[in-house]
Formats: C-alpha cells, sequence, structure tokens
C-alpha cells in the first residue's frame, strides 16, 4: 500500500529546506518524477481501488503545484531586493463618466416608480393643439409667442395646428389621458423641451420632468403629498416643502413649490447674516397645481367625476440644487466640454 | 413681473398692526411673493412679483387688497381705508378747451382725458422719494404725477402737452407700413400695420399708446396746459408691438396684461386730484369718458362642497364666506349650499370658473393649513415599449461609462453647415422658423454631425476622446409629426479596431450574435478627418436582445486546441477564415493570438460533446481551413 500521507509530509520538508524551486519541482513533477511513479503504478491496484487510487494522486499533485508556485513566488520575492510600495496606485482601470444630469433623471425617475408613477416617452415635436390648446392656453396666449417657443417650418395641420418643439413637458398630459382613457393616472414624463433663449442663464434645450396623477377624489393634500415625499427622497429628509399661489394656464389652483434652504435651515438666517444661497429660506423648484377642468376635458376624462393635480420640475435645477453645483454659465452643460463632462 | 412700493405709501390705503417683516411673510404665503423687505430711511421697500393674471395687485391699492385678506388669517388686523378721492370732481369752473377722441375702429375700448392748466417744476420730496425707491427716475411733477398714480392705482397713465398736440385731436388708428416715430427717449422706430397710433388728425403721429410717449408730444419745460390722459388697450396688440420694438416700459407690461377698466377710471381721478394739489392744476376742459357704462358685473355659482373636494380639508362655510367678502366678492346666499359670488372688476380676468373661487379660499386659508398626504398606490401598467427604452438606454450608457468613454448631450438642433459636412441632405431635415441662431436652426437626423463637432471642439484638452450619446433623432415624414427615432452614437479619436471593440462590447453585454447580426460582424463606421463614428438603433438592440446567451451543457470531453498562422490579403481575410472555419462541426470557438504585420495567428478550438477527438481529428479539419 502506498502511504500518501507520508509522500506529503516528506515533500513538506523538502520544500521548507530548498533554495533550488526546480530541483524539487522535477523531484515531484518531473518525467520520472514521484507523481508520475504514482499514476505508473496504477497497473498493479485492484480495479475497484483504482478510481480512488486515481483521485487521491490527482489530489496529491494539485497541491503540490499550487504549494511549489507559492513557493516560487516568495523565492523570486527574495531574490530581487526591490522595494514593495504598497501605497502606490493600484491598476488602472477605465472610467468614463455620464452626463450629470442622466444620474439625476435616473434618480428621479426611482423615487416616482416606487410609489406607482410610470415613466413615459412622448414627442418632442410637437402639434400646437397638444402643446397648448389641449392645456387650456388659447391662440392669443403670450407663451405661443414667437419669442417664447419655436416653431417648426412646416405645413400646419387643419385639425392640431403647427409644429413646435414641445416648450414643456405638459404637452404629454392629455396624451396620456388618451392613452390610459379610464383614470387611475400616474404619470412620470421626463423630456427635452425647447424655448428660445440662450444665454447665461438659459439654454435652448433643456430637461424636464412632468407628474400627473388623475383619479377619484384627488385633491390638494394628494399634491402636497407628492412633492413632499420627492423633495424628502431628492433632497433629504431635513427638507421642507412650502407652496405659494402662483398662475398657469393648465392648473386652477397653481402653486410655486418652494423647498428649504439646506444652507441656512430654512431661517435664512445665517451667523446672523442673511443666507446668500436662498430668497428668506426659501429656494423656488416648480411650477405645480391642480389639473384644470379644460385639460382633463381635452384628454376625455370628464372633470365632474375625476380630479388631478400635475407638476413640472427642472431636473437641472434639482441637480444643481441638490450637489450644490455652482454653474456660473449654464450653457456649459450642452456644449460638450470634456472638462466639464469627465468630471462626473 | 416685479414692482416696488412702500410701507408709508401702503399704509395711506391699508390700517394695520402688523409690522412690515410680518407683511412680507404672510403675503408671500398667500397672496403676492414679497421677494424682498429693505428698510431706508423711515420706510421699508417691497419688492413685489407680480404674477400675470394678477396685474390688479400691481399697485399700492392692489397689495392693499390683498393684505385685506390675508393678514386678518394671521390673527392682524387689516382694514382698506376710505377712498374718498375717487369720486368726480365738480363740474364748475370754465371749460373752454376740449379734446376731440376719434377712434372708428375701437382700438382703444376706453378713453379718458381732461385739459389742465398746470405749473411745471419739481415734485415734493415725498412723491421724489418714494419714486425713485420704487426705481422710477423723478423728472418733473407733470411726468411723476403719471407715475406715481401708476404704482398707487395700479392703470398706466400720460400726459400730453396740450399746446403741442395743435389740434386737441386723438385720431386713433393701426400704423402704415414703414411710418416713422420718435419716442420721448428720442429714439427712432419703424412702425407697421399691427402698431396702434395717436394721429392729430392731420397724419402727424403724436403716441404709441399705451407704451411709450413720442417726442413730438410730451411736457417740456414751457408746458402751459397738458391733457392728462389714460386709454385702455388690446393686451394682445401691445405685447405684440412692445415685444418687436424692444419697449419694455413698466405701462406695456401692465397694459399687455389687461389690467382693470375702472382702475383706468380711479387712477385718471386721483391724477386730476395730483395735479390740482401739486402741480397747480386748473381744469379748463370736460371730463371725457368714452365709456362710463363699461362696469359688467360677473357671477359665478358655486357649491360649498367644491371647497372641501378640491382642497381635501373641510373650511367651516363662515370662513369661506369671510374669506371672500375681505377679497371684494360679493355673495348671494342660494339655496342647497350654494352660493352666487359676485366678482369685483378688478378680478374680472382671473376668476372665470368655480375652482378658481377654490384657489382663492385655498390660498387665502393657507397652503401651510393643509396637510401632505401621498394619494393611494395603485398598480399601472407601463407600456413595454416604454419601458424599454429607458431600461436599455441606461444598461447601455452604464456599459460606455464603465468601457471608458464620455456622455455628451447635444441640442437636437444643428446648423446647415454640420449637415452639408456630415455629407446629409438638407431637404430630409426639419428647419426651425424662428431659430435664435444659425447654430440651432434644423433638427438632427443623425447624432454622427453633433460628435464629431465635440471631438473638433475639444481638441487640444485632451489627447483621447471617446464619446457617446443616447438621443433622439427626427425624421421627416409626410403630413405628420417627425419620426422620433433614438440612437446611439459613438465617436473616437482612436482607431477603426477601438471603435469596432466597443460596438462589440455593446451586443456582447445584450448577447446579440454581432457576427451574425445584420451588420455581419461588419458595422458601419465611418472616418472623417482622424474621428471614427457609428450611429445604432436603440429599438433594433432592444428587438434582439437576450436577458442570458443560448445556453449549452458543460462539455466533459477533452478540447484539442490548435493554432495556425495566415497571411492577410483580400482572399483571406478573418471572415472568410471564420467562415470556412466554422463549417467544421467540431469547431467551438476561435480566438485571435497575434497579429504581426500581415500574418494572423488564430487559436481554433476543437470537441465533441458525444465523445472524446483525436488531435488527429482536429488537424484535418484545420487543414481544409486555408
Amino acid at each position: 500500500m502506498i502511504n500518501f500521507e507520508e509522500i506529503k509530509n516528506q515533500f513538506d520538508k523538502d520544500i521548507k529546506e530548498t533554495k533550488e524551486i526546480e530541483k524539487l519541482e522535477i523531484k515531484y513533477l518531473g518525467r520520472n518524477g514521484v507523481i508520475n511513479d504514482l499514476l505508473k503504478k496504477i497497473k498493479e491496484i485492484p480495479q475497484e481501488q483504482k478510481k480512488s487510487y486515481g483521485q487521491k494522486v490527482n489530489e496529491l499533485k494539485t497541491s503540490i503545484k499550487r504549494l511549489i508556485e507559492v513557493k516560487r513566488k516568495e523565492l523570486a520575492g527574495k531574490k530581487s531586493e526591490v522595494f514593495f510600495d504598497k501605497t502606490l496606485p493600484g491598476k488602472s482601470y477605465p472610467k468614463g463618466s455620464l452626463h450629470p444630469i442622466t444620474y439625476t433623471i435616473e434618480e428621479i425617475a426611482n423615487i416616482f416608480q416606487k410609489i406607482g408613477f410610470v415613466r413615459v416617452s412622448y414627442p418632442e415635436v410637437e402639434w400646437e393643439y397638444f402643446a397648448f390648446e389641449a392645456l387650456n392656453m388659447p391662440k392669443d396666449h403670450p407663451a405661443r409667442d414667437d419669442f417664447e417657443t419655436f416653431f417648426i417650418n412646416y405645413p400646419k395641420d387643419k385639425k392640431y395646428g403647427k409644429i413646435v418643439l414641445s416648450p414643456h413637458t405638459s404637452s404629454g398630459q392629455t396624451r396620456e389621458m388618451k392613452r390610459v382613457k379610464e383614470p387611475p393616472i400616474r404619470m412620470i414624463n421626463i423630456a427635452k423641451c425647447y424655448r428660445p433663449n440662450w444665454d447665461i442663464t438659459h439654454v435652448p434645450m433643456f430637461f424636464q420632468f412632468e407628474g400627473l396623477c388623475v383619479d377619484h377624489n384627488i385633491n390638494i393634500t394628494h399634491l402636497k403629498g407628492t412633492i413632499n415625499y420627492f423633495v424628502k427622497n431628492f433632497f433629504g429628509k431635513d427638507r421642507e416643502i412650502r407652496l405659494r399661489p402662483c398662475h398657469f394656464q393648465f392648473t386652477e389652483p397653481s402653486f410655486e413649490v418652494d423647498v428649504s434652504c439646506k444652507v441656512c435651515g430654512g431661517k435664512g438666517l445665517l451667523n446672523n447674516k442673511k443666507c446668500k444661497v436662498c430668497k428668506s429660506g426659501w429656494l423656488e423648484l416648480a411650477g405645480t397645481g391642480m389639473v384644470h377642468p379644460n385639460v382633463l376635458k381635452a384628454g376625455g376624462i370628464d372633470p365632474n367625476q375625476y380630479s388631478g393635480w400635475a407638476f413640472g420640475f427642472g431636473p437641472e435645477r434639482c441637480m444643481m440644487m441638490k450637489e450644490e453645483m455652482k454653474i456660473d454659465d449654464i450653457r456649459i452643460l450642452y456644449n460638450g466640454d470634456i472638462r466639464f463632462l469627465e468630471q462626473f | 413681473m416685479n414692482i416696488k412700493i412702500t410701507h408709508n405709501w401702503l399704509l395711506e390705503y391699508l390700517d394695520t398692526d402688523a409690522t412690515p417683516y410680518e407683511i412680507q411673510k404672510y403675503l408671500s404665503l398667500c397672496g403676492p411673493s414679497i421677494e424682498s423687505v429693505t428698510k431706508i430711511d423711515n420706510d421699508f421697500i417691497y419688492d413685489v412679483e407680480v404674477i400675470t393674471n394678477r396685474i390688479d395687485y400691481a399697485s399700492v391699492l392692489g397689495v392693499a387688497r390683498e393684505a385685506v385678506a390675508i393678514l386678518p388669517m394671521f390673527d392682524k388686523r387689516a382694514k382698506l381705508k376710505d377712498l374718498a378721492s375717487f369720486h368726480w370732481t365738480g363740474e364748475n369752473g370754465k371749460r373752454t378747451e376740449k379734446v376731440e377722441i376719434v377712434d372708428p375702429d375701437n382700438l382703444c375700448p376706453r378713453k379718458l382725458a381732461v385739459v389742465m392748466e398746470v405749473s411745471i417744476g419739481k415734485s415734493p420730496q415725498y412723491i421724489k422719494e418714494r419714486l425713485e425707491n420704487c426705481g422710477i427716475r423723478s423728472l418733473n411733477n407733470l411726468i411723476d404725477i403719471t407715475n406715481y398714480v401708476m404704482l398707487e392705482v395700479g392703470h398706466p397713465a400720460h400726459v400730453f402737452d396740450y399746446d403741442r398736440v395743435k389740434t386737441g385731436k386723438i385720431f386713433i388708428r393701426k400704423a402704415k407700413n414703414g411710418e416713422k416715430i420718435t419716442t420721448l427717449d428720442k429714439k427712432n422706430y419703424l412702425l407697421n400695420s399691427n402698431d396702434i397710433i395717436f394721429d392729430d388728425g392731420t397724419g402727424r403721429i403724436i403716441d404709441l399708446p399705451g407704451i411709450m410717449g413720442l417726442d413730438n408730444s410730451v411736457v417740456t419745460e414751457k408746458t402751459k396746459r397738458i391733457i392728462f390722459w389714460i386709454e385702455t388697450n388690446d393686451p394682445k396688440a401691445i405685447r405684440i408691438t412692445s415685444m418687436r420694438l424692444g419697449i419694455r416700459t413698466a405701462a406695456a407690461s401692465i397694459n399687455e396684461k389687461n389690467p382693470d377698466p375702472e382702475a383706468a377710471k380711479m387712477t385718471f381721478l386721483k391724477g386730476i386730484e395730483l395735479y390740482q394739489k401739486i402741480a397747480k392744476g386748473n381744469i379748463i376742459s370736460p371730463l371725457y369718458d368714452t365709456s362710463p357704462d363699461i362696469k359688467k358685473e360677473k357671477l359665478l355659482v358655486i357649491g360649498y362642497e367644491l371647497f372641501g373636494k378640491k382642497i381635501g380639508i373641510e373650511i367651516p362655510k363662515k370662513r369661506i364666506n369671510s374669506i371672500l367678502v375681505n377679497l371684494g366678492f360679493g355673495i348671494n346666499y342660494l339655496e342647497d349650499s350654494r352660493i352666487q359670488v359676485i366678482v369685483p372688476s378688478w378680478r374680472a380676468n382671473d376668476i372665470n370658473i368655480p375652482e378658481d373661487l377654490v384657489e382663492e379660499i385655498a390660498r387665502v386659508y393657507g397652503y401651510q393649513n393643509i396637510p401632505s398626504i401621498l394619494q393611494p398606490i395603485v398598480y399601472i401598467d407601463q407600456p413595454k415599449d416604454m419601458e424599454d427604452i429607458f431600461v436599455f438606454q441606461n444598461k447601455i450608457k452604464l456599459l460606455l461609462k464603465h468601457l471608458g468613454l464620455n456622455e455628451v448631450i447635444n441640442y437636437s438642433m444643428i446648423s446647415k453647415s454640420m449637415i452639408e459636412d456630415g455629407g446629409l441632405k438638407i431637404e430630409n431635415h426639419l428647419r426651425l422658423s424662428n431659430s435664435i441662431s444659425e447654430e440651432i436652426e434644423y433638427l438632427r437626423t443623425s447624432l454622427l454631425p453633433s460628435l464629431y463637432k465635440n471631438i473638433q471642439d475639444n481638441s487640444g484638452r485632451k489627447e483621447v476622446m471617446r464619446f457617446f450619446e443616447i438621443a433622439k433623432v427626427y425624421w421627416l415624414k409626410k403630413n405628420d409629426l417627425p419620426d422620433e427615432v433614438y440612437k446611439i452614437g459613438i465617436a473616437t479619436n482612436t482607431d477603426y479596431f477601438d471603435l469596432k471593440g466597443i460596438i462589440e462590447a455593446i451586443y456582447k453585454e445584450l448577447n446579440i450574435d454581432f457576427c451574425h447580426s445584420r451588420e455581419g460582424g461588419n458595422p458601419d463606421i465611418i472616418e472623417k478627418d482622424g474621428v471614427f463614428m457609428t450611429e445604432i438603433d436603440l429599438q433594433k438592440l432592444i428587438n434582439n436582445y437576450h436577458q442570458v446567451p443560448k445556453f449549452k451543457s458543460l462539455n466533459p470531453y477533452a478540447v484539442i486546441k490548435l493554432d495556425k498562422t495566415f497571411e492577410l490579403s483580400p482572399k483571406t481575410t478573418y471572415a472568410i477564415v471564420r467562415q470556412k472555419a466554422f463549417k467544421s462541426k467540431l469547431l467551438q470557438k476561435i480566438e485571435l493570438v497575434t497579429l504581426f504585420n500581415n500574418k494572423l495567428t488564430l487559436r481554433f478550438y476543437y470537441s465533441l460533446s458525444s465523445r472524446n477527438i483525436t488531435e488527429e481529428e482536429a488537424k484535418e479539419e484545420l487543414a481544409l481551413v486555408r
């Protein structure tokens, strides 16, 4: 019978003492080495023990191989007396970047997904009808002027009017109502919008995210509840919201949403001086309101049975407020400067 | 727009025990946003934001009216003082002069005018200070009065030199194309037929009403007699003319928002009083009002239950009533818990439907007193195609980021030259009819011109550049909106195989067999001035995506690895070798070992899943690949 334990013990002893690993390798793993000898002997093993014998040889071989490798590295390390500097940086792997607004949009979509809002996609190049009429903005509304909306040079449609670049995500409101047909509606629409302004505080293309909720008995408490939920999840549990009266054609009542300032904690004062970041403790965040009955009607929903709320936020503003990004010239977001992009 | 008024001025209309900072806080929550309060000498300046549909509070009187409704909710006393001065003064005295007002097309619905003898001079100190504290330059008493009453009562007003008008006639008409004017600040403008002007009856234009006075008719140092004048305007016409000419006066900003015609009359009367008081004014003509009966009562019927339904909490009827009354509404009580609400003239434009009244109650009651409650969560089915668009964009974006690429977001609009340089056809692109720059004139049909520009624009900033963008392109359609198609655009300044490797990585990530995809392992890679670019259709990737690759059972038999070197030529390309090699049923995969000059060494893996093969068998298979 072959004593595997004895062989292993001998090997352990050898490897401890050896200074020439190659010799050890030949002794055990060479053509006429210990392991090969063992393999040759398999002929003499009774049939029923062959399998377990073979396994044992293999196990021994693997173990010896591994220990020899470890020893080889150990000896190599000793030979080269080069200083091993653990403080050097690790191997460099590629790291690209995403546009900062991409992260913000993902986060927003996830926050709303948790409370059952589905993300949709509607045309950016839109009929006047969906961008305005359906939103209770009649023909002579100032937002429909040339200086407020980009128009496309294209023949007018008899029913839907001209083609415009949608100046807000609200155009998706009646499209979603028509898609769903019968409430409940819980929509989040994050998309590009366009307006003809281009200076250090305006870009002709920007993002908006629109929330729309229509159901039985939806009221102002729900609008407040949802915005409060978003603000606490996105900006932090310690932030508060407030609504102030405002005006939008497609909501009634309409509100401006403010969020309490992180820097001064909503007090407007920091070390007894006026806070430089906010207006008396609050920062303007978004426009919102209860969906105007005319908008529900345009979407084919009976305003006597259903009610809803809607809001529109600028993710760029949310991003800059959250990350405390001080951007002097907002055009840097979309001019493709690698020095900006690669930071994120 | 914003206006500035002062606290002491407000107190002339408002009786209150609230401090300026309390007024700021409470009004901002429930009504006009007071963006700042600035203390100055013995007064405070309020900077008030006026929202577009509430031009009625763009005045001292308007803010006082809001305060009367809002402050009591915070247990502050607030009452409007007596407005006795807003009444016609007596008709005694000589009335020798007249103004002939002709408006055949009724371009200005209400006209108010009076001729007065006056004495020009400096305004009293309090008027001067108030105007300047409110951001308006004080000039002389005659002009200051028009600004002062506008800020106090809310309607823009104008003063002409009666003798410079010459004819005593105001003929209101549309301008002719090409007519020229010189405004009182001595700037010249060219008019067109949308503009409404005043003519003195001889063809001479003497005013650009509602926007700015003209040099040829305004008061001067020598003025002895004036026409004090107010007209109401077509808000749309004011907006169009003022925006086109770029004359954005306070008057234009107010008139384009359709102020209350009753405010016009009150402003007029207040103005006359002031001319009498501080400019030795003496009325020498009748007082003209072309529409004394313009006041129409607007009525709305609403049931009390609507308030609770829309706001979400019950507000006692008594409280609702008192809020409405304090805001100036009248109430007639009907049966069935309904009321008929009489809308005051200054709210006639913005109060149209019962929901408007809900807003009034909710805001004055205080949004801060309404709780925050998340609505019941319900399941909504998200269309799969919409969901996929976002899920896959994100997946691919993260992959490309981890490969070291930089995401860029470019404008959807590009320039004509970018289209032409990209070898694309202008006629396939939608054009903006009112672009503000030729850089953003056309909707792009490809992401590549923008990405090419990104690499050019960044030259010198970084050596190696790999950009990508995932965005919609816009494909022209006949008689319809364009198709909005998501594309993945990639551009590098490295080399062909770098980009090809990125493309292959996307396919691998999505478990799409790249070699057997439509591109057949040869993606459309464009090279231009050392920039390598490609564009992939997102939807096509989604359509061919597999969550995990097709499972193959583990092969228990030996794999024979063989290397072979080929000399590449047009007849012996990798694709050809590969195609030939895979004719063998034994071949599992091919690996690229080395490429040196045109010597390509490949490693072939042969095996069978049913038995062990011999090296000879594998060699025979490989021998067929030549």
